[in-house]
């Protein structure tokens, strides 16, 4: 078969092989590279420029280099950037509890179950995101199966009430975002090896030294991905904050949507924008490093 | 001054079992005061003198209006942007059956009549957000994908005065030209309806579930002033900040006028008298406030007519504040681009057919822009021509306000302090 296409090239076949062999890599990587180039390398650079920008939506809006934008996104909104520090910060808490139990007994427990198991963590998403919040609403109301219960049986007062409060946003973020939990937990808690267990208890490792000792240890890099996959998208998280609060429970993701899409004062939600990537990249970072990382996220 | 209320309030509209719920509108205000005031008007007699008359028909098949000669042919799909809920739908009980449940007879009809397709969509659910997404193409000189779209007063005056909407052929009207009510022609923003025609009308006031505030030991609030009273956690305000701010003028006895040369200190005490409010938990909503109605969550609120009348939840009722109420119109406009021009026109023309806006009215509503409409109406739903929320009585209508039409400084003044208000 070589004969035929050797006769077409000069070259030995061997150096077009080696070469297009080399250059595989790239290629492969290639409509990747535009993807990303187009879809989030573009956009970012736009939006860094509408962040130094000024004008009106009907005027235009020409990056002129001022700084107003960022000021008034890092000045005007500190009880939104506060809010979602701290939800973001509690829901993923919230996470991290109830989701490593759960990671946990599927990964050590789960048997012949742990595909049902995780197919159960995930079923959720078959319904919209929207829709699941909006249940929310329901099961948190006055009169819902949550409150009403307990308010008939006499646990609560009558005018208690939960919908539009801080604690059911930090619900809703909580019960959304458990899935992203989860999964990396359980990825890692998964991969432990059985036999370094076994070797701490011949080593006369009680339970709890064996957890704290070996087997967190080991999950640490599912923990670092489950706390960096809940936190980023609860920190900018609006939907449960728009549905489920009120005016005083507002977050930042809620002022953006609000100069964007009510004041279109596209260059403020811009550096606002700018500047809760920039956050969380830091924070990324820092928290990376804390964890004593590298090989942990690899 | 007016001691005597009449029937400010159209209570026990529960009813009458409307089925069409939601409303809609997130939408501003609009209004021209006089407006309703033609339709209210005219109510009683039967054919408007000086019209091209329509002769009516049985109310399923809409009257064949007389064809003007050399017509080019109606294209298709037909994209219509709406508000939710606000077209007549299936379920009345003139319905026999002949239409799929939730579709909508008038749009069956009038695919029926002109043989082709119609995509209704209910893709309109804020004025702004809606101007947000079509902005760009309308801007960029590329057509929107919509044939006719139904915005607010002032959204559809900053499009027509950008140059942003087909002139409409009136020879493709006839029905729009004879039928609309006099107090909506002449809008300074177009004057002779070259760009636009009117969908439907709305009032802003207050709205309240009777059994609930009994309930609660709380008087019936008649007043702007008596809502601001109400447990602050219990009640909602429109996220429309048109609607909002316009009626928080009113109730500090300030005129509700965009071109009041004070007006930048009016909003801003608005936004004072409003903030003490939402610290004490006061929310705001679009529509969805008829949910919070339904669950009880919301005592009382600030909301447009129509809907809490056919929301169907019993004891809700729409009460016309003593200091005023806020007036909009909602209008049909063909952008620019629109690939089915002609088509949309005909949809114009159609819903300008007294039978046929009367079929519309019967199930939203809200304020009928149609002369004849009362007249036909009595035929699918007797008393309904009587009812306030579509033939407002002058008494309604000399309490309407008009704040849609803001300076761009005050507009965006408004669009800061609302802003502030609902928590950035």
């Amino acid at each position: 078969m070589s004969a035929a296409s050797s006769a077409v090239t000069a070259a030995p076949p061997g150096a077009w092989r080696r070469r297009l062999f080399a250059a595989a890599p790239y290629i492969l990587l290639t409509p990747g590279l535009i993807w990303l180039l187009y879809f989030f390398v573009w956009p970012a650079v736009q939006m860094v420029l509408m962040a130094v920008s000024s004008g009106t939506l009907t005027t235009g809006f020409k990056p002129t280099g001022t700084l107003k934008p960022l000021t008034d996104a890092l000045g005007k909104f500190p009880t939104q950037w506060s809010n979602s520090l701290l939800y973001g910060g509690i829901s993923t808490t919230l996470d991290f509890l109830i989701g490593f139990p759960v990671a946990y007994a599927i990964a050590f427990r789960g048997g012949r179950y742990k595909n049902l198991l995780l197919f159960l963590v995930i079923a959720p998403f078959f319904t919209s995101f929207l829709i699941r919040t909006i249940s929310w609403k329901i099961l948190l109301g006055d009169e819902g199966p949550i409150l009403g219960v307990l308010k008939s049986l006499g646990i609560l007062p009558v005018d208690y009430s939960v919908l539009y409060s801080p604690v059911a946003v930090i619900s809703g973020l909580t019960y959304n975002f458990l899935p992203f939990m989860i999964l990396p937990l359980y990825v890692a808690l998964e991969k432990i090896d059985k036999s370094v267990l076994e070797a701490a208890s011949d080593l006369y490792a009680n339970r709890w030294h064996t957890f704290r000792r070996v087997t967190f240890p080991l999950a640490l890099p599912g923990v670092f991905g489950g706390t960096i996959l809940t936190f980023i998208p609860t920190m900018g998280d609006y939907v449960n904050a728009e549905l489920l609060g009120s005016p005083k429970t507002r977050m930042i993701g809620n002022v953006i949507q609000g100069r964007f899409l009510q004041s279109t004062d596209y260059p403020v939600a811009a550096a606002l924008s700018v500047v809760l990537m920039a956050g969380i990249l830091i924070a990324v970072l820092i928290y990376a490093r804390a964890l004593g990382t590298e090989d942990l996220t690899g | 001054m007016s001691v005597d209320h009449l029937p400010e309030q159209s209570r026990g509209l529960e009813s009458q079992a409307i089925s069409r719920r939601r409303f809609l509108q997130g939408s501003a205000l609009v209004g021209f005061s006089a407006f309703l005031a033609a339709c209210g008007g005219t109510s009683t007699e039967s054919t408007p003198p000086g019209t091209i008359s329509i002769p009516t028909a049985p109310p399923v098949s809409p009257t064949p209006e007389p064809e003007p000669t050399p017509l080019p042919k109606p294209t298709g799909p037909l994209m219509f942007a709406n508000w939710p809920a606000y077209i007549d739908l299936t379920g009345k009980a003139y319905d026999t059956g002949e239409y799929t449940p939730g579709s909508s007879p008038t749009i069956e009809q009038f695919k029926k009549k002109y043989a082709i397709d119609v995509q209704y969509v209910e893709a309109i659910e804020d004025n702004k957000i809606f101007y947000a997404k079509i902005q760009p193409q309308l801007q960029a000189g590329a057509a929107t994908g919509w044939d006719l779209i139904v915005v607010t007063d002032w959204l559809a005056a900053k499009i027509i005065s950008l140059g942003w909407a087909e002139k409409i052929d009136h020879g493709d009207v006839p029905n729009a030209v004879a039928n609309l009510v006099d107090s909506l022609k002449n809008q300074p923003w177009d004057t002779g309806n070259d760009f636009h025609y009117p969908w439907q009308s709305g009032m802003t006031g207050i709205g309240y579930n009777t059994k609930v505030l009994a309930k609660a030991g709380i008087a019936e609030p008649k007043s702007l002033a008596d809502l601001w009273k109400i447990k602050a956690d219990k009640m909602s305000f429109l996220t429309e900040s048109r609607d909002t701010f316009g009626l928080g003028l009113l109730k500090l006895g300030k005129v509700a006028d965009p071109s009041s040369p004070t007006i930048l200190d009016d909003l801003q005490a608005v936004f004072d008298d409003i903030k003490p409010l939402v610290d004490a938990g006061l929310r705001f909503a679009g529509n969805e406030y008829l949910q919070d109605f339904a669950s009880k969550k919301t005592w009382a609120a600030m909301v447009w007519s129509g809907d809490l009348a056919s929301s169907g939840t019993e004891g809700d009722t729409f009460q016309v504040p003593d200091e005023g109420l806020m007036i909009w119109t909602d209008n049909m406009i063909i952008p620019k681009g629109a690939v089915n021009k002609y088509s949309a026109e005909l949809m114009i023309n159609f819903v300008y057919d007294p039978v046929i806006a009367a079929q519309v009215e019967d199930y939203v509503y809200y304020v009928c822009p149609v002369k004849g409409a009362d007249v036909e109406i009595k035929k699918l739903d007797a008393g309904a021509e009587s009812n306030p929320l579509i033939f407002p009585p002058a008494d309604y209508v000399a309490k309407f306000h008009n704040f849609q039409f803001l300076s761009d400084e005050a507009e965006a003044k408004l669009d800061e302090l609302y802003l502030t208000l609902s928590g950035g």
